[in-house]
């Protein structure tokens, strides 16, 4: 989480030294400060470029094998029709079931709480997961898309607890429309695991 | 090397940022456009750092420009955050 906060000081700080930098008027002859030197020995142009060259190539190399091994199975959420409100998933819950797989993905099917509880571990990394409302009659998808898309699946948390049965691991989302996302986060309607289903359109 | 360091962390970090974002499109996420122009802007960091040791001067007015490009994607997205909270 520091990361988009550390990308933005280093942004800021950038911005404004390199706006200074750019417009003052060098003086013929000025000498070098250790804020705005005129340059460095050959040398250490050298050992830089080289370094760097090797950082770059390092981090390029990192980035595609830690991509290799985080892919994991996809996950087909079935949730009930018209249920508006938060899902919940727990992970290795003692005497739970494990969850099926269907078709070479995880079926994770929601009863009208909106509450799961599996014995099977949480899997990390990518993967492209798909979300269904279901009835009796029939299995309508649920899109995925980013603000302002027309989505029904927001706010996707991951995360673990403590408690008297030892430390749990969880998976939660929230299924609606984007307003009501947003009119749930500012507490102006009750939804929830348990709320009152409600036809999300 | 100040302006070395400088340069090198906020290409790196804000490219790095920018790329995570762009890897979620794999999974189907929307690309917003703005975030090729800002990681253009880090990548024209990174060589601003580098010219930096020869010409300071003009990597001065990469970088500037760079950052410009940079916080086309960061501006619009800053704002949307502030308004969301």
């Amino acid at each position: 989480m520091i990361l988009p906060y550390l990308a933005m000081a280093l942004l800021t700080l950038v911005t404004a030294y390199s706006a200074v930098a750019s417009f003052r008027q060098p003086r013929d002859g000025s000498a070098s400060t250790w804020l705005f030197p005129n340059g460095t020995r050959r040398s250490t142009q050298l050992t830089v470029g080289i370094c760097t060259l090797a950082l770059v190539l390092g981090g390029a190399v990192w980035l595609t094998i830690d991509a290799r091994h985080s892919i994991r199975r996809s996950s087909r959420f079935l949730i009930p029709e018209g249920y508006v409100g938060w899902v919940r998933v727990e992970f290795q819950v003692k005497d739970a079931p494990p969850l099926p797989v269907e078709g070479g993905e995880y079926l994770f099917k929601f009863p009208s709480s909106g509450f799961i509880r599996t014995s099977s571990p949480e899997e990390y990394g990518w993967a492209k997961d798909h979300y269904f409302y279901y009835s009796e009659k029939a299995t309508r998808i649920l899109p995925e898309t980013g603000w302002g898309g027309g989505g029904l699946i927001w706010g996707k948390i991951n995360g673990e607890e403590s408690g008297s049965q030892g430390t749990r691991k969880y998976e939660e989302f929230f299924v609606g429309t984007e307003q009501q996302f947003g009119e749930q986060k500012r507490g102006e309607q009750n939804v929830g695991p348990g709320a009152p289903a409600t036809p999300a359109k | 090397m100040i302006p070395f360091f400088l340069y090198l962390a906020a290409g790196a970090v804000t490219g790095f940022q920018v790329y995570a974002l762009l890897v979620l499109a794999v999974l189907g996420c929307p690309v917003n456009p703005l975030e090729f122009v800002s990681l253009a802007g880090s990548l024209c960091l990174i060589v601003a750092a580098y010219l930096s040791l020869f010409k300071p001067h003009a990597a001065a007015r990469l970088a500037w420009l760079a950052s410009l490009a940079i916080w086309c994607f960061y501006g619009p997205a800053i704002a949307r955050t502030i308004r969301w909270f």
